[in-house]
């Protein structure tokens, strides 16, 4: 039994306990390193850039273009550095910067599970563009090795520049090659109220563009609309019978019919849809929906003629193209029906 | 070699034609498979993933893959690259704004190795709605002409919703595809 109180006592007091011999002291001063040691790598990996347990496209983002940013920073200063100083040894440095773009490569391929795969692309090919721009200065600040093909070397990298010259002037000149009209519409304008009425079948594609503070009211049927860079609009159009399609739209109202409706980088905005098919939305958000509510003299019979006499209730189904769990998107949702405006005659 | 013959007699037993169709968001994609196979086309949603269609089209098989093209989903396109035989790109000749868009993901796909031996036809659709560019005027604003020489290509103007041109264009394909892999019929 004293033994056993011994013991404990030891056990509670050998930290301090003077009579204790040094080998012990040493092993118990080891442990407590250790384990210090250990909890500081868990505290370090926790804040580690690379975890990718943020599982959040705006951390990764942020991440992301701070490496490129430093990556970038120091290219250029190797440059600089070459330009003055020709002699010096520039090889470890360069060695680095490919190290961290590796680095980064494997940081984008660890976060692919989560992030949208415009992301990946993207940061694909930045991670590209960077590995190109290392090695344009690499050819550039290397010095050359004692035994090379000079005549060799001296020839790739120039044409390279006159492969990349030569797209560079033909590109333009392709694209710009053949310019089509443009389809009738309203475009770039400001603080003005634009009203149409379109009569039979006269008019196939309409386009509005550009817009701030407009408001806009289209009467009758027509074919498709092509809806892009809208600001503060609200918009009023009788039914279309093909498809109607929406880029770029921040803090409008739109009060539409039509077959087929997708919307394209829409940012709190209200859609007041009837659709035959489901409506789409891709890097949108705040996106609210409700069902059509326009009223002009004759708008039944341009209903019917559209078929998009009877609401299918499809106005609520919305696929959203970068959300494709089971749960409800955060990206959108149905309107309350008492935020709903009423009925809007035009 | 070995392999390649393997191939064309199993095909040639079955005169399967696997097709792809692709293209932007919008330009009608799946409205022209069900409109050729007959179906209704007054209710289709935005494709979201793909749709397969097979069909009987003169004494062949058609295996019509229908893959969506909204932005988001366009980077899956090379998933359905893989032994195919016939490549219809669709084009909303309505849509003029984008056009450059259209021009820029067709050559990215006329890049690919995997398509580098598949007749391409150009559907230049929606030809009803007044104001679309002709497939003329099409073929200039895709470059059509600067394609590489060894392309079997072809543009046709087409309405998936009144149906014109819609055999035109798949008549030649299936001939032309037919000619490449079932040249000793």
């Amino acid at each position: 039994m004293d033994n056993q109180q011994a013991l404990s006592t030891t056990a509670t007091d050998m930290s301090t306990d003077p009579t204790l011999d040094s080998t012990t002291q040493r092993k118990l001063a080891a442990m407590i390193e250790r384990l210090s040691s250990l909890h500081q790598s868990r505290v370090s990996t926790k804040t580690d850039l690379k975890d990718p347990s943020f599982e959040s496209t705006k951390s990764f983002i942020l991440l992301f273009t701070n490496s490129k940013q430093e990556i970038e920073s120091s290219l250029t200063q190797i440059q600089q550095n070459s330009d003055t100083n020709p002699t010096l040894d520039l090889k470890p440095e360069l060695e680095k910067i490919s190290l961290s773009i590796t680095e980064l490569e494997k940081f984008v391929a660890e976060s692919s599970y989560f992030l949208p795969p415009y992301e990946v692309r993207s940061s694909l090919k930045t991670i590209s563009d960077l590995k190109q721009t290392l090695d344009s200065v690499t050819s550039k600040v290397k010095p050359r090795k004692k035994f090379s093909f000079k005549n060799k070397h001296a020839k790739k990298p120039e044409t390279a520049n006159v492969v990349t010259k030569e797209a560079i002037e033909n590109e333009p000149e392709q694209q710009m090659s053949y310019k089509p009209k443009d389809s009738p519409g309203y475009r770039n304008k400001e603080n003005e109220i634009l009203i149409k009425e379109f009569k039979g079948s006269e008019i196939g594609e309409f386009v509005l563009s550009n817009l701030t503070n407009c408001e806009v009211r289209l009467k009758g049927c027509f074919r498709s609309l092509f809806i892009d860079r809208l600001q503060n609009c609200k918009i009023y159009v009788g039914p279309v019978l093909g498809s109607i399609l929406i880029e770029q739209v921040e803090g409008c109202l739109f009060v539409v019919a039509s077959h087929q409706i997708r919307i394209h980088h829409a940012k709190e905005s209200d859609f007041y849809l009837r659709c035959r098919s489901r409506p789409i939305i891709e890097q949108s958000f705040g996106v609210r929906f409700a069902p059509y509510c326009l009223c002009y003299d004759g708008i039944e019979s341009d209903l019917k003629e559209s078929n998009l006499d009877d609401d299918t209730g499809s106005w609520a189904n919305v696929d959203d193209f970068q959300w494709l769990r089971a749960v409800q998107s955060p990206n959108w949702s149905v309107l309350q029906e008492r935020e709903r405006i009423d009925t809007v005659k035009i | 070699m070995g392999l390649l013959s393997i191939i064309r007699k199993i095909k040639r037993k079955e005169k399967e034609m696997r097709i792809l169709m692709v293209g932007l968001d919008n330009s009608g994609k799946t409205t022209i498979v069900l409109k050729i196979n007959g179906e209704d086309t007054s209710v289709i949603s935005p494709t979201l993933g793909f749709n397969i269609k097979t069909m009987t089209y003169d004494k062949y098989t058609l295996n019509i893959w229908d893959v969506g093209g909204q932005k988001t989903i366009r980077s899956y396109w090379r998933n359905y690259f893989e032994q195919t035989d016939g490549l219809v790109w669709v084009v909303d000749s309505s849509d003029l704004r984008r056009l450059d868009d259209c021009k820029f993901e067709l050559d990215n796909l006329l890049k690919e190795e995997r398509l580098s031996g598949a007749s391409l036809l150009v559907f230049a659709n929606k030809q009803d709605i007044q104001g679309a560019l002709s497939p003329d005027e099409i073929a200039k604003v895709l470059n059509l002409d600067a394609m590489d020489k060894t392309r079997h290509w072809r543009i046709v103007g087409c309405s998936a919703y009144t149906g014109e041109g819609l055999l035109e264009g798949f008549d030649w394909l299936v001939q032309d595809i037919a000619s490449r892999i079932y040249v000793l019929d």
